[in-house]
């Protein structure tokens, strides 16, 4: 006789218990690393409110975290030229593993999932070659290194899954840097930023490069739309007064467009982070150097907002709208007062379940 | 009412009094102003000499090439304004040079015989690599350069570096004094829309030059410590490398503390932080840096890298307030 018991335990031994997922009770909307007052960092899960709901220590200042596709979990990345990473369970924020940089390398700072949540991808400095690489972990085996491949640029630095599920998107910033010199820049007039697409396999399948003029507009974070409409957010390493746009879209097999308007200078060049609504009808940015926000319709490329916020950088989408948080540890949907976190966010805002 | 009025009043006054527009005036007229017209003066000799004699062995030549860079590291940290203009920095001063791009670049053009060194105009369209003070240092001092075979077309390159050095270093100057300067004295409808943005433009020279010496002038060479590399250290071939560090905070000093201006506090703080480590630079006695791979002499480079962090700092700490200038958790921050 067929009874519930048994039932469920030919699933159990089958393996196909149905895991805790992103829905369970107390999984947060949104990852942020931050900074505590006594100087610690930690990586923090956010409900849609921007009230805090876990907190877990980082052994350094953190920068971005990947969401894992299915179960509540998620790494958190060192700030680069970190060379730690952290997977996190977000339901209850406990440390489930570290990941640590293969000799020769160090990590960028962000990562992404393949569809099925087996593969993690992480930008990565192959620096005594200054070539970026990204790594490739299994994650059924605990988060073990299996594989690398050539990033198709220097300095790779944000990385997302394409909605199409089997390419990455990569923003190679162009820019060289080495542990020995810390964070110093170290190539800037014969830099050569690019956008990236290449299959979970490696394998190369489009590079897209801005005009020689915008060498020096360094190609570093990415938002998607559902249907594979890419914005990337850039920082212009010439002088901020000559700052051209620092946003930019891109669909595959077509050209770049470039967007700016409003208070473009008080962008100082600079934008922090990027996100594009689902339907990728509005793309944002944040410029922390300017404490400003820039949200700009995609298909006119027309701005239709501009919001101050000082050191404003995380920024994410949140159903129709945009999510904000400061280094200063405001939280809030854009535009409004928000809450005030006792903490400094770090740059980015995960968006995860 | 009354109460508050008159406890403003007895607030006391502080003993300084600098504007921030006084410390703008000051940092022109004392750091940067004359500082680009030692380097304009001394670039014109060195093209003169270079004119009369182009033998890398020459003292007169070799001379005048390092007095006009040592001219240099008095303002290579001013990296804003006239100097990102047409990459004029850069062409004065590529490095660090991790492809190897500057000999590769001067090889190709001597190979070439390349008639591209024979008139300024042509000449300021090769590559930045074979262009400014490090790559006539390879000039000078390289052996890979020092052929008695190429020294007709040698001769022609030491010219053109040495012209293209001056006129670069003579147009930063004109755009200084042809209204550059006068954007951060009056800001508003120029370069800058306010006193806090030049005041952050200069604070920001201060950071970014202190962090270049630690990070890259000490960095590169100290390595690690299984793997040092003197060959990574500036202008090695010339010996500079250590008077580099000397020069480079000598004239970070210097700035710091015409931005301290008549606040004779901060500007006691700056000098504590600044003197030991000019001191420490000064007594290293290891003017290419091969101490890098000696352990005891190791000890002391990296001594005077964290004497040079503890300047980063007591900057932060206390010239910043003092400026009004404040870093953001992310604002500065680069990623």
């Amino acid at each position: 006789m067929a009874t519930r018991r048994g039932f469920l335990s030919g699933l159990l031994a089958a393996g196909l218990t149905p895991l805790p997922g992103w829905a369970d009770a107390g999984a947060p909307a949104f990852l942020s690393a931050a900074q505590m007052p006594d100087g610690s960092y930690m990586l923090v899960g956010l409900d849609g409110a921007g009230a805090i709901r876990f907190r877990q220590p980082l052994p350094e200042r953190g920068h971005a975290a990947a969401a894992h596709p299915l179960r509540p979990e998620a790494v958190a990345f060192a700030r680069r030229p970190g060379r730690f990473a952290l997977v996190i369970d977000c339901a209850g924020g406990a440390l489930k593993a570290t990941l640590d940089a293969p000799e020769g390398r160090h990590f960028y700072g962000h990562g992404a999932f393949s569809p099925d949540g087996a593969l993690l991808f992480t930008t990565e400095n192959d620096y005594a070659a200054a070539r970026g690489v990204i790594g490739v972990w299994d994650v059924a085996s605990g988060y073990t290194r299996i594989d690398e491949f050539d990033s198709g640029g220097t300095g790779p630095h944000e990385m997302r899954l394409m909605p199409d599920g089997e390419t990455l998107v990569i923003a190679n910033g162009g820019i060289e840097t080495h542990p020995d010199a810390g964070r110093e820049k170290l190539n800037i007039p014969f830099m050569k930023p690019n956008l990236a697409y290449a299959g979970l396999d490696g394998r190369l399948a489009e590079v897209v490069e801005l005009p020689p003029a915008l060498n020096k507009n360094s190609i570093r974070h990415l938002a998607l739309s559902g249907d594979g409409l890419v914005g990337f957010a850039m920082q212009w390493q010439g002088d901020t007064r000559d700052a051209p746009a620092v946003l930019g879209l891109h669909r595959r097999g077509s050209a770049p467009r470039l967007l700016q308007g409003g208070d473009h200078a008080r962008l100082e060049g600079y934008a922090g982070s990027v996100a594009m609504t689902p339907d990728g009808a509005q793309v944002a940015i944040s410029s922390p150097r300017g404490g400003l926000v820039q949200v700009f319709d995609t298909s006119s490329g027309a701005l239709l907002r501009e919001v101050g916020m000082a050191d404003v950088c995380g920024l994410a989408c949140d159903g129709g709208g945009f999510l904000v948080t400061s280094g200063l540890g405001r939280v809030g949907r854009l535009g409004e007062a928000g809450t005030q976190q006792d903490l400094r966010f770090d740059n980015h805002l995960v968006p995860v379940g | 009412m009354k109460a508050l009025s008159l406890s403003l009043v007895l607030l006391p006054l502080p003993l300084w009094a600098a504007t921030p527009e006084d410390r703008i005036e000051e940092v022109l007229n004392q750091h940067i102003l004359p500082g680009f017209e030692a380097l304009a003066a001394q670039t014109e000799a060195l093209k003169t000499t270079a004119a009369e004699t182009c033998d890398p062995q020459a003292p007169a030549l070799r001379d005048a090439w390092a007095a006009a860079f040592d001219a240099w590291l008095g303002v290579s940290h001013l990296r804003f304004g006239p100097t990102e203009r047409d990459e004029r920095a850069f062409a004065l001063a590529y490095w660090p040079d991790t492809k190897g791009f500057t000999p590769r670049t001067l090889g190709s053009l001597i190979d070439a015989q390349d008639p591209a060194a024979e008139t300024q105009e042509a000449f300021s369209h090769v590559s930045i690599a074979a262009r400014g003070f490090y790559a006539m240092e390879l000039l000078l001092f390289d052996d890979a350069f020092a052929g008695e075979e190429i020294a007709g077309y040698r001769c022609t390159l030491v010219q053109a570096v040495a012209r293209d050095i001056d006129a670069n270093a003579d147009a930063i100057l004109a755009d200084w004094q042809g209204g550059f300067a006068d954007d951060l004295r009056a800001p508003g409808d120029g370069a800058y829309r306010d006193t806090n943005e030049v005041m952050q433009e200069l604070y920001g020279a201060l950071t970014t030059g202190l962090q270049f010496t630690s990070d890259t002038r000490l960095g590169r060479p100290l390595g690690t410590f299984d793997r040092p590399r003197p060959t990574r250290a500036e202008a090695y071939r010339s010996e500079r490398s250590q008077r580099h560090v000397v020069l480079s905070l000598t004239a970070l000093r210097d700035l710091a503390l015409h931005l301290a201006a008549d606040d004779a506090e901060v500007a006691e703080e700056m000098a504590a932080a600044f003197d030991p480590a000019i001191q420490r630079a000064q007594e290293l006695n290891d003017p290419t840096f091969a101490g890098v791979a000696d352990p005891m002499a190791r000890i002391r480079i990296e001594g005077l890298q964290t004497e040079i962090d503890a300047i980063r700092t007591a900057v932060a700490a206390d010239l910043g307030p003092a400026l009004g200038v404040t870093s953001g958790f992310n604002a500065l921050d680069g990623d």
